[in-house]
């Protein structure tokens, strides 16, 4: 048996003048230096993004807050099926269904609210919905805000997005 | 005996088995809608298909008997390919409204498509016959038309077990649909057992409607608390919230069913429940802890027995109690206290209705447990209550939410006549709004024990969850109780209670948990 | 104003003027540090704090983090030595500015009759004070570290003990030629001295007659101030944030504030020591005299300003390298500071004293 080598390309060794550094310093400082001024004189080389003013096209299948769909009448169009709580990982879906105000309908969610604190986006709320009634395509993260209450999105705050 | 070869191997059976049930006992499944063991057998609904050797054609299982040296197949691509085909038929015209139907879940379409179909569907949505939905038919179910793959199950309940044929088949071929005759809603008291029995979603409870999924459900064995009879339910809940009763299976006893009033029974273990032990002091309650109630309880008992006599104390039993507890309580009185005032009473409140199937008069559990445990009931009862009324009683420990059929009034004023009441109870009731002391109880769901039916069958419940609130195991409180009264008993839980019981009670002697097992065991007589 | 009163006066206009200069630049270089920062990595950096709309390129960012320091809940964490906790960072920011006391921002000038040195101290032991203030900073870092009671810290305050205790050795050593070139320790005479012309065209600086001393001082001074390439006490993807990692609210804030004079305080001594204080190249009392015999006259109003504003603006230069060298240079490995302090800088500058003792004995033979 043999054992085999990798030969590794070692960095080549430094020049005197290098190792000294004292040139290569100087060097170094002008390219910051050339990328500062530059910065300064044409603003476009910057890369930031200006972030609640500008924001980052999203992928199209960036899973981001959750929204409820809603029917042509603007009734929810959830049927409290409890699918999507059910495969919900984190346990975060809160259904409580009732008899419908629409005999068509018969079933509808009188309570849907998602703990977004505890929501992991994974997604799988959208996978399990049999009437694509639930969607993370607001291409939006969960905005941070005060008190945990905000952040259980209610039925209501879910249909508007 | 026949001999019967399935899918190579053989089984005995007796004569007149048919090969489902036959396949059964070898633990084949074979599909089936319309054959139900408690029913009589129709054939329609074609699930059931096997190949018989020698016959040309399938034959249906659930009708076709075994007969010696039959040599039936389940598993050949012919009977694969009927069977696909019947479920397929069956879906045509079906609404798939899984979503937003209860038996999502357990339903008998879903679990053999899942199976046996996984078939793409050949029909156009817009073809489909619609049926009317949400029917309001009376009593506890509500009936989609749409949903019914006309098994006839229904039908055959209505007509051979309540007897009222209300249900029927309507209209032909595609058209044709399950439904009450014009005017005449369901009336018995048994509708119950439709949603039990439609293998589908085309009838389903009232009661449970939208409440919850079924998955998300658990259950455990429990006894109905409606009535005497003690049918074997299965109690589904979810946290600490119990959703439905339905029957399990006891040949002995209620069969498959159950009646409409037990089947809401479950009720009462959810709502104005007692939670937390209080005291009332002068009219106001006041939230008291277990710690220093049960020491108080048991030093006004005692004191009142030692400084009045034990003649002006009464204990009143409770036939919703179990054997184990109304043992102790009756040891507790007798041995502890040393009174005489020991009764219970059957009684309630309304009518008292009974049938010749399952429902009985007497509304309580266990009257026949108290009685067999040597509590008196009727006469006894009355006298102890003009005793009360006169005044002489000075304390009174009560089991149970009412005291017979006393309307809150009456109750109120009677109990105005005893200084010193204390309730072990699991409800708000007449007793808990006029007890001086209330100690919470756990409900039949939340402790286990043994009722005794009507004729003597002593019947195990299970323990299902934790008790809500700070309510307790009613064992346990009158384990305490006694303790304090210098008992010096030493029983954890009720199955060592149950144990000293079978030794000391007569009519359960020999039995034990194990022996009473899933169905219950008849006392020796 | 009789002469006592107008001295106590003089001298505390002195100090306030100066501190207020430095605390000033702290302020400026703070934003200077970020802002400098995200344009050399091609971001934006700083640019939300605002004044009713007013967002000024980030300038009042400077204001909002002190009113944060300001603000924040100011705690003592459980294992601390709670005395010595509180005094680190005093120890720390104190000597920090003592340093600014000796160095002259620019020529005596004539008020009123009186001469005024534009100096806070002139003290003829100069450059050994210097040396004695910034050689107390490590107990600033040591103390915050050990007194913190938590590891990270700890071994911060170790490091910056023996990074200081090394390189402060070096940074003596580097300084010997001046004293040797100027004759003097005084700082006031060090600047004097630059004031002439080295072979009648180059300015006299510390920088043309002292190279490598020069550089050994810069380096060693980077390493005293804890900046980066040397910035080990603080390292924070080994050390969290080193010694400062348990304080918080204006404590921390002054232990930043202690880095940053350290950086104004280090540009101006090197700006006085090696590029001629607040000398002007070419310009005398009377006005600018190129070689060659060229000469301008100016008044000597515009000479003060023009040598105030010449050391103002070497100072301003060498506080941007600072900043310029850290988004520019990555952090050393602790062996490698501590082989560059004993095996490199040490040598040199030991080599330094003895090649300018050589050169000065053969010119002055
Ligand atoms: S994204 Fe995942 S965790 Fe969040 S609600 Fe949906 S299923 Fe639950
Ligand atoms: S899975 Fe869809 S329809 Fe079902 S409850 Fe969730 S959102 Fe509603
Ligand atoms: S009956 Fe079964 S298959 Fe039909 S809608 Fe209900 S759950 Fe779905
Ligand atoms: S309603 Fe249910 S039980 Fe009755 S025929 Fe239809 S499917 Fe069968
Ligand atoms: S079960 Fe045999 S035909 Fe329905």
């Amino acid at each position: 048996m043999t054992i085999g080598v990798i030969k590794v390309a070692r960095p080549r060794e430094m020049s005197f003048p290098e190792s000294l550094y004292l040139l290569e310093i100087v060097k170094g400082l002008g390219v910051t230096m050339g990328h500062l001024l530059s910065n300064i004189v044409r603003q476009e080389g910057i890369k930031t993004i200006e972030y609640p003013e500008v924001r980052r096209p999203m992928p199209p299948r960036f899973r981001g807050k959750h929204r409820l769909m809603k029917r042509e009448n603007g009734a929810p169009r959830c049927v409290a099926c409890y699918c999507c709580s059910t495969a919900c990982p984190a346990k975060c879906i809160t259904i409580v269904a009732g008899e419908s105000p629409d005999p068509a309908v018969e079933k509808y969610p009188v309570r849907f609210d998602i703990d977004m604190l505890r929501c992991v986006f994974c997604g799988m709320c959208v996978e399990a919905c049999p009437c694509d009634a639930i969607r993370m395509d607001t291409g939006w993260f969960t905005p941070p805000d005060d008190t945990r209450e905000k952040l259980i999105f209610t039925i209501d705050t879910l249909l508007e997005k | 005996m026949p001999t019967l070869t399935l899918n190579g191997m053989t089984v005995d059976v007796p004569p007149g088995t048919s090969i489902l049930d036959a396949a059964k006992q070898v633990g084949v499944e074979i599909p089936h809608y319309c054959y139900h063991p408690k029913l009589s057998v129709a054939g329609n609904c074609r699930m059931c298909l096997v190949e018989i050797e020698k016959f040309p054609k399938l034959q249906t299982a659930c009708s076709t008997v075994v007969n010696d040296g039959m040599v039936v197949r389940t598993d050949t691509e012919k009977v694969r390919k009927a069977v696909t085909g019947v479920l397929e038929l069956m879906l045509i015209h079906h609404p798939i409204d899984c979503p937003i139907c209860d038996q999502a879940g357990e339903c008998g379409l879903q679990d053999y498509y899942m199976k046996f179909g996984l078939h793409k569907s050949r029909y156009a949505l817009e073809d489909k016959v619609h049926k009317k939905k949400v029917q309001d038919i009376g009593g506890q179910v509500v009936l989609d038309a749409e949903r019914c793959i006309l098994c006839s199950r229904c039908v055959r309940f209505l007509a051979e077990v309540t007897g009222t044929r209300e249900l029927d088949f309507f209209n032909r071929g595609d058209h044709s649909e399950i439904s009450i005759f014009p005017g005449k809603p369901l009336d018995n008291n048994y509708t119950g057992n439709l949603a039990d029995i439609c293998p589908v979603g085309a009838l389903t409870s009232k009661d449970f409607r939208f409440r919850c999924r079924v998955w998300l459900l658990k259950a455990f064995d429990s006894i109905c608390t409606g009535c005497s009879k003690g049918c074997n339910v299965d109690a589904h809940f979810k946290g600490d919230i119990l959703y439905r009763l339905k029957p399990r299976w006891n040949d002995a006893v209620n069969q498959a069913w159950m009646c409409d009033f037990g089947r809401l029974t479950y009720k009462e273990m959810n709502e104005a429940r007692l939670l937390t032990p209080f005291v009332r002091e002068e009219g106001a309650r006041k939230v008291a802890a277990w710690g220093s109630l049960l020491p108080d309880v048991a030093f006004r008992l005692k004191a009142t027995a030692d400084k009045s006599g034990a003649d002006r104390v009464a204990v009143i039993a409770s036939p919703q109690s179990s054997n184990e507890e109304l043992y102790l309580l009756r040891r507790l009185a007798t041995e502890l206290l040393g009174t005489k005032n020991l009764a219970f009473t059957h009684r309630v409140a309304g009518d008292g209705f009974a049938d010749d199937f399952l429902i009985q008069a007497d509304k309580n559990p266990n009257s026949r447990g108290a009685q067999l445990l040597g509590i008196p009931d009727g006469a006894v009862f009355d006298a102890l209550v003009s005793k009360i009324s006169a005044g002489g009683i000075d304390a009174l420990l009560v089991f149970g939410n009412v005291l017979g059929a006393l309307s809150e009034e009456e109750t109120a004023a009677l109990l105005a006549n005893v200084p010193f009441v204390a309730q072990v109870g699991t409800n708000e009731g007449p007793v808990s709004k006029a007890a001086t002391a209330v100690l919470p109880s756990a409900s039949v769901a939340e402790r286990g024990g043994t009722f005794t039916s009507h004729v003597g069958r002593v019947q195990r419940f299970r323990f299902g969850f934790p008790a809500r609130g700070k309510a307790k195991n009613p064992v346990e409180i009158l384990v305490s109780l006694g303790n304090r009264l210098g008992a010096g008993w030493s029983f954890a839980g009720e199955a060592s209670v149950f144990r000293a019981l079978a030794e000391s009670e007569a009519p359960f002697a020999g039995m034990s948990y194990d022996s009473i097992g899933m169905l219950g065991q008849e006392i020796k007589t | 104003m009789t002469g006592p009163l107008f001295d106590i006066a003089v001298t505390v206009a002195r100090i306030a003027v100066f501190f207020a200069f430095c605390f000033g630049l702290v302020v400026v270089m703070t934003w200077v540090e970020r802002k400098g920062a995200a344009y050399i990595q091609d971001r934006r950096g700083p640019n939300r704090a605002d004044i009713f709309g007013i967002r000024a390129w980030g300038l009042f960012h400077p204001l909002a983090d002190a009113l944060k320091f300001l603000f924040k809940e100011d705690f003592i964490p459980d294992n601390a030595h709670r005395l010595f906790y509180q005094m680190a960072p005093m120890f720390s920011l104190a000597p920090a500015i003592l340093g600014i006391a000796i160095i002259p921002f620019g020529p005596d000038v004539t008020v009123m009759g009186r001469t005024i040195a534009l100096q806070i101290a002139d003290l003829n032991v100069g450059i050994l004070y210097l040396f004695a203030v910034s050689g107390m900073t490590v107990y600033g870092v040591v103390l915050a570290g050990w007194a913190s009671g938590s590891k990270y810290p700890l071994l911060g305050g170790l490091r910056s003990s023996a990074q200081m205790l090394s390189y402060e050795v070096s940074m003596g050593l580097s300084l010997i030629g001046i004293f040797m070139v100027f004759e003097s320790v005084r700082m006031s005479q060090i600047v004097a001295g630059q004031g002439g012309l080295l072979f009648g065209v180059l300015p006299k600086w510390g920088v043309f007659v002292q190279p490598l001393g020069f550089i050994l001082f810069l380096v060693a001074q980077y390493a005293e101030a804890n900046r980066t390439p040397f910035d080990l006490p603080e390292g924070e993807s080994e050390l969290v944030a080193g010694y400062h990692t348990e304080y918080a609210s204006f404590k921390f804030s002054m232990f930043m504030m202690a880095e940053y004079l350290h950086m104004v305080v280090g540009a101006a001594v090197v700006a006085t020591l090696f590029f001629g204080g607040w000398q002007f190249p070419y310009l005398g009392d009377a006005g600018f005299l190129f070689p060659g015999g060229f000469a301008v006259a100016v008044p000597p109003a515009l000479v003060l300003l023009l040598r105030i504003g010449s050391f103002v603006a070497k100072v301003l230069f060498f506080a941007w390298l600072y900043v310029w060298v850290r988004w520019t240079i990555p952090r050393f490995r602790y062996d490698q500071v501590m082989r560059l302090g004993w095996k490199v800088m040490l040598p040199l500058s030991l080599l330094n004293i003895f090649a300018t003792g050589l050169i000065l004995l053969l010119l002055n033979r």
